[in-house]
């Protein structure tokens, strides 16, 4: 009784703390969508509405190299990781034992070695083996660096899986192959999407891994973006920025979307945020 | 460990599979790092019988269940289904379907797709695969279900589905590894009945492996009772229940009064001052210990027949259990028996008896039952 009569008086302060909260993490993206449609160049005030940063960037070449090169770099990271990270988490849930858990916690690694290391390293490789710099090297880069969150995220679906599940599909007469295609993946699929837009999204702005791994000519767009800025701050950088935040609402909305349109009760997700698990 | 007596049908080692057996199999062995998980064991099931395999978890019941699938490989030993030696034949080629225990169906497919996936595998026709699996729900009462996914359906409801899917395949043998343990108990009894039911309608071979003997007596034209890898006996429940051949088996099937005592004089001599008789017994000597065991139901407290054995007792205590009570008796030093009486309806409560009372107990000499 007492607990309720509590929460019945208004709790002003976790009101006032959570508006602020998300003032000051909302606002600042607001501010970039705002002033890219500014039609001066100012950042200060907002003059009047205009499309004319986007039609710059539109004209500007070497930041439409950039924008090409980072999706195409992202895509191409994410298939990539996908079909490697998987193969990994598949034989790693088949190898039961104390091997097979040594190395389940070592394809852990990079997703908690500082990045900083991980770019250097890579560099270092790369200029070692005699690797010229450029999108490959970074895409590789992004490769290794991405296959653990495929890894982690396929075997904590895998991991909840029953593997009757896969005995039930062979018992119907299914060759191990046809199981893995017809029963496995399908069951996988929401993790998939899940780890794919996942590693999309980091891969796709990622700075410092590129940074390191980078050629000179096009360079992936957040290199791209922290060397202009550099040269003082166009407007054109806040329209590839809303542009991006544009992208990033689209797949989270898909992550949220598709499942359901298959019909299935977990989002890709519930699955990143640990949410509803069977 | 007493070495349990190899029932005959098990004992020989080299006998030709019968033409008429669904599964048949010889020596089969299964060994993990070492360990003898199963081991050589024969067995034959014949077309069209229900056959459980009664054991508790750990003594190589569902192993050797995999190893008819295909799931497991046999250290040694063959597995024949339908008289064909099937023992490298990868799963997806046996004749043999399985209902899991996790039932394991396919989240991303709906009850149909789930239902007709062994016929689509198997190249079958559409209309044919349609017409098969709407009588297989209708078998299984799930027709207003079928468009429903897994995740939508109730326990009973998923339990159903994977027999659906399995036995719409019509294979040689169903095996099926603890179906009913995830259901709440009276859904248990009422899946029993209904599996029962439509083993009788399909006339598929069912091969049941329970670690619940209520289950196994109830359902099965024949029982093999396991442990630590090996039939212990063989043979149909009525005749598991009353003549148990082993220590285990007396044990493990319902309870049992067991007494160790020297056979002398056609008589098993427990305790002094008690003797149990074992007529017509052959193949012991003079002096040799054996175990004997009566069953708590054939021990009487009234209403004794002359040609029974009798001997004087004390309660020690009672419970009651609704449709029956169950009396500890002591009869000599040592030896405490349980004794259930029917709570038959002309009895009331002051006439049943009370710890510390002398009664007599009395027993047929045909239901003491010697093991070895």
């Amino acid at each position: 009784m007492a607990r309720t009569r509590r929460l019945e008086r208004k709790p002003v302060l976790a009101v006032v703390v959570t508006v602020v909260f998300f003032a000051w993490l909302y606002l600042p993206i607001l501010a970039v969508a705002l002033f890219s449609l500014n039609d001066t160049k100012s950042l200060a005030s907002f003059s009047g509405f205009s499309l004319r940063w986007y039609d710059t960037l539109i004209h500007d070449s070497a930041l439409i190299d950039s924008l090409w090169a980072s999706i195409k770099i992202a895509t191409v990271a994410t298939l990539a990781s996908l079909v490697l990270g998987t193969t990994l988490a598949l034989g790693l849930e088949r190898v039961r034992s104390r091997r097979g858990r040594v190395i389940g916690a070592v394809t852990l690694l990079p997703l908690v070695t500082p990045e900083i290391v991980t770019g250097v390293a890579a560099l270092l490789l790369f200029t070692g083996v005699g690797l010229k710099l450029s999108l490959s090297t970074v895409t590789l880069a992004e490769i290794t660096f991405s296959i653990a969150y495929v890894t982690v995220i396929v075997r904590g679906r895998l991991g909840s899986m029953s593997p009757e599940v896969e005995e039930a599909a062979r018992d119907l007469g299914c060759t191990p192959w046809q199981a893995l295609r017809l029963v496995t993946l399908p069951a996988l699929f929401p993790a998939l999407l899940g780890s794919g837009l996942l590693v999309f999204a980091l891969v796709f702005d990622d700075f410092v891994l590129a940074f390191f791994t980078t050629g000179v000519d096009p360079q992936p767009l957040p290199v791209r973006i922290y060397s202009s800025i550099r040269f003082g701050i166009s407007p054109a950088i806040n329209a590839v920025g809303t542009l991006m935040l544009l992208v990033s609402g689209l797949l989270i909305v898909a992550a949220l979307l598709l499942p359901r349109l298959f019909n299935r009760k977990t989002s890709s997700l519930d699955l990143i945020t640990g949410g509803e698990r069977r | 460990m007493t070495t349990p007596v190899t029932p005959a049908e098990t004992r020989a080692v080299a006998v030709p599979p019968a033409a008429s057996s669904a599964v048949s199999l010889r020596g089969l062995t299964k060994e993990f790092g070492g360990t003898r998980v199963v081991d050589r064991i024969d067995l034959d099931v014949a077309a069209g019988e229900f056959f459980s395999l009664l054991g508790p978890s750990g003594c190589g019941k569902t192993t050797t269940l995999r190893m008819i699938a295909g799931f497991n490989d046999p250290t040694s030993g063959t597995v024949l289904v339908g008289g064909e030696d099937v023992t490298s034949t990868p799963p997806h080629k046996r004749d043999v379907n399985t209902v899991f225990q996790s039932y394991a169906l396919f989240e991303h497919l709906d009850v149909r797709g789930n239902v007709g996936f062994g016929l689509r595998r198997k190249g079958v026709d559409r209309s044919t695969i349609d017409q098969r699996v709407s009588e297989m729900l209708e078998l299984v009462e799930l027709g207003p279900r079928a468009k429903d996914r897994p995740a939508q359906l109730s326990g009973g409801q998923r339990q159903r589905v994977a027999l659906a899917r399995a036995l719409i395949n019509r294979p040689k043998v169903l095996l099926l590894d603890e179906p009913l343990a995830a259901l709440d108990l009276k859904l248990r009894r009422a899946m029993q009945v209904e599996l029962k039911t439509i083993q009788r309608e399909v006339g598929i071979t069912f091969l049941f492996v329970t670690h619940d003997q209520d289950e196994a007596l109830s359902m099965s034209d024949r029982v093999a009772i396991m442990n630590d890898g090996v039939i212990e006996q063989c043979g149909t429940p009525e005749d598991v229940y009353e003549n148990p051949t082993s220590v285990f088996a007396a044990s493990f099937i319902g309870t049992s009064n067991l007494m160790q005592g020297t056979y002398a004089g056609g008589e098993v001599r427990v305790a002094p001052g008690l003797a149990v008789p074992v007529p017509g017994l052959t193949g012991s000597a003079e002096g040799d210990r054996l175990s004997v065991a009566i069953r708590p139901e054939k021990i009487w407290m009234s209403d004794f027949a002359p040609s029974m054995v009798q001997v004087p007792g004390t309660i020690v205590s009672t419970s009651y259990h609704g449709a029956t009570t169950q009396y500890l008796v002591s009869v000599a030093t040592g030896i405490t028996l349980t004794v259930l009486e029917q709570n038959l309806p002309r009895m009331r409560a002051d006439d049943r008896w009370a710890p510390g009372d002398r009664v007599r107990i009395g027993w047929h000499p045909e239901h003491a039952v010697v093991l070895r």
